[in-house]
């Protein structure tokens, strides 16, 4: 099928290339998938719904925003642990926060090109901030990373003048002018927002693996801690800072206890909506990774207690926090690629939409019964 | 030269408000005819979609999409020789026009507005193609053209509208299923017509979308059908996005802040 539908396409553009035939589109990708699945079905075949054919179209995110969701969590995550250690911790966890803005900074350079990339039309990314319109969780994430990225660029920016590769003189003298903790303070409802926006977007669709849920914003901002607490840890298990780490761990612990307390509602919530993450081609993201890296197998390593040996101890930090960061990815790559499979889910759709009482929706009154 | 530039920063006045207007589409009269489909693709000039035999009755066309914004929706029921009589049920489906668009809500650009007849409008030259009202739309209307990246869907010809003209589907229609009109007038028509076809004996005819439901808003594109909805595609009792947005947003930021603060609490103790 594969080979003719290139060739079809090859000819499409070939037509179009002719001044005098009409443009050729090649149909809409919800209608390829419904003509290959209803195709051969007996006419009059007795099934609820129409011939199979989804009700929905399949959302249009796919790896970018797989990636961008994993990477500014991460990023967002550290920020918060950097900055909350720099603010509390009276100067003793320096080289925590240290560590943290930079991986905090390093995650977030992918963003933007991530989510660019994403768009139908990427040279337009900046009519996302043509107006201002939180009842849209995308316009609000899209204001909450350019006012994300300002303090954090400064704070790195003052980093690498410090003691980075750009500590020369007068860049220097002049970063000194950047008050770093205030910079931190402000970028902290920032950081929030970044955290727990994406599930919220997610779950504002008519998408039934997203939506019928109330847990997937929680389940995904839990995750975005979690990892970023990990990373953080991974970047500082170098210098051996073990109190610092400590207190990483624990973070990371409650983190993934919440996370994993999320998921469980998510999941109870979620019925037959959920199909697509345990079920079919991402059940093995959902349960290897996402619930086997990302919770199950950290617990265990940590389950082991604080070893004596620095050496031991320093590697069940790194394999713990690795695999944290993979379940993290896992979750979100799941996520992201059910919707698509959520949508053509004619079965689960259809329970999503049921008359309930807050939507007793449209259907013919009892007097007036269907003849279906 | 600087007057120019000062433009550019100003914004037109917004067209005046106009009469709400809408469609009803009357699946009792709609014969098949494929002529609002046709119509709609030549006035909007959209392309093709390809030829696909489907072997669904004679639909095939499948569903709305991007460049399809009227779809004739054909179901054979067999009567299985108890009494029931056979059907052959035939529906023209478009966007609805939510009163309270999921897609308006969602956009994030403002690409998406209400027009000056109460209409859902995509303006495409705003559109960048995030793809998150395709997401949002819960009758599956919107779609992302794969050639030129933006969303499209029936402007319920938002252009003839403002030359005080019919939309070609409704002017084409041959027996009048499809019916343009303001809204206040067409939902007394549709209310009349239920009360015709009930006393005719048809007791199975009602109206989908003519008033709210519940946290679903009224669709200004509504219909008469004569069997449940999800027999023509459509969802029994739609959902609106938003309505749980603020619960979502309360759990979420629930767990990021408080596992911000237990964080600053253990920075903040001392070693």
């Amino acid at each position: 099928m594969s080979t003719e539908t290139k060739q079809q396409q090859q000819s499409a553009r070939d037509t179009a290339k002719s001044p005098w035939l009409p443009e050729f589109t090649p149909a809409s990708d919800i209608v390829r998938y419904a003509v290959a699945q209803t195709a051969g079905s007996a006419a009059g075949e007795e099934q609820e719904g129409y011939y199979g054919v989804p009700m929905l179209k399949q959302p249009k995110w796919g790896w970018e925003i797989a990636l961008y969701f994993f990477c500014e969590g991460v990023s967002s995550g550290s920020f918060l642990m950097a900055t909350l250690a720099e603010l509390t911790g009276k100067g003793r966890y320096r080289r925590l926060s240290h560590a943290g803005y930079y991986t905090s900074f390093m995650a977030l350079l992918p963003c933007p090109p991530l989510l660019i990339a994403d768009l139908g039309r990427p040279e337009r990314f900046h009519h996302m901030l043509r107006v201002f319109k939180p009842t849209s969780p995308m316009n609000l994430g899209a204001w909450a990373l350019a006012g994300y990225s300002l303090p954090l660029t400064l704070i790195a920016g003052r980093q690498l003048t410090w003691d980075g590769p750009l500590s020369f003189e007068p860049l220097k003298s002049a970063s000194k002018l950047i008050p770093a903790r205030l910079l931190g303070l402000l970028g902290i409802p920032f950081a929030l927002t970044m955290i727990s926006y994406p599930g919220v977007l997610l779950s504002t669709t008519s998408t039934p693996v997203w939506s019928k849920s109330r847990f997937v914003g929680a389940l995904i901002a839990c995750s975005s801690v979690s990892t970023g607490a990990a990373a953080v840890s991974l970047a500082l298990s170098r210098n051996g800072d073990r109190p610092a780490q400590e207190r990483l761990e624990k973070i990371e612990n409650l983190a993934r206890l919440c996370e994993g307390a999320a998921l469980a509602a998510y999941l109870t919530t979620a019925g037959d909506a959920a199909r697509p993450l345990t079920e079919g081609h991402y059940k093995w993201h959902f349960w290897l990774g996402a619930v086997g890296a990302g919770l199950i197998l950290p617990t265990l390593v940590g389950a082991r207690g604080p070893s004596k040996e620095q050496k031991k101890s320093r590697a069940s930090t790194v394999i713990k926090s690795a695999l944290t960061l993979a379940g993290g990815l896992a979750l979100k790559w799941a996520i992201v690629y059910a919707g698509k499979r959520s949508a053509v889910d004619v079965e689960a759709t259809r329970n999503a939409t049921r008359p309930s009482e807050s939507a007793p929706g449209w259907v013919a009154s009892k007097q007036t019964a269907s003849q279906g | 030269m600087i007057e120019e530039i000062l433009n550019a920063w100003q914004r037109p006045e917004p067209p005046a408000q106009q009469e709400e207007m809408g469609f009803f589409t009357d699946v009792t009269l709609c014969i098949g005819c494929k002529a609002c489909e046709v119509a709609c693709k030549q006035w909007n000039q959209l392309p093709a979609d390809g030829f696909h035999w489907t072997g669904n009755s004679y639909d095939n066309t499948v569903a709305l999409s991007d460049t399809t914004w009227r779809h004739v929706a054909f179901v054979e029921q067999l009567g299985n020789g108890d009494g029931t009589p056979d059907r052959w049920l035939m529906m023209s489906d478009v966007c609805k026009h939510c009163v309270q668009a999921p897609c308006q809500e969602a956009c994030p650009t403002g690409s998406i507005i209400y027009n000056e007849f109460g209409n859902v409008y995509v303006q495409q030259d705003i559109c960048n193609g995030c793809g998150y009202c395709v997401a949002a739309c819960p009758f599956g209307v919107l779609d992302r053209n794969r050639e030129d990246g933006r969303a499209h869907k029936c402007t319920l010809c938002y252009d003839r509208q403002k030359d005080g003209l019919v939309p070609a589907c409704a002017k084409h229609c041959p027996t009048a299923s499809i019916k343009f009109g303001p809204l206040k007038e067409l939902r007394q028509i549709a209310r009349r017509r239920v009360e015709e076809l009930h006393e005719r004996g048809q007791r199975e005819a009602y109206l989908y979308g003519a008033e709210p439901a519940g946290e679903y808003s009224a669709l200004s594109a509504f219909f008469l059908l004569t069997d449940k909805p999800s027999v023509y595609n459509l969802p029994e009792a739609p959902r609106r996005p938003r309505a749980h947005m603020k619960t979502n947003y309360l759990l979420s930021f629930g767990a990021a802040v408080g596992l911000a603060a237990v964080s600053a609490i253990l920075f903040g103790r001392g070693r």
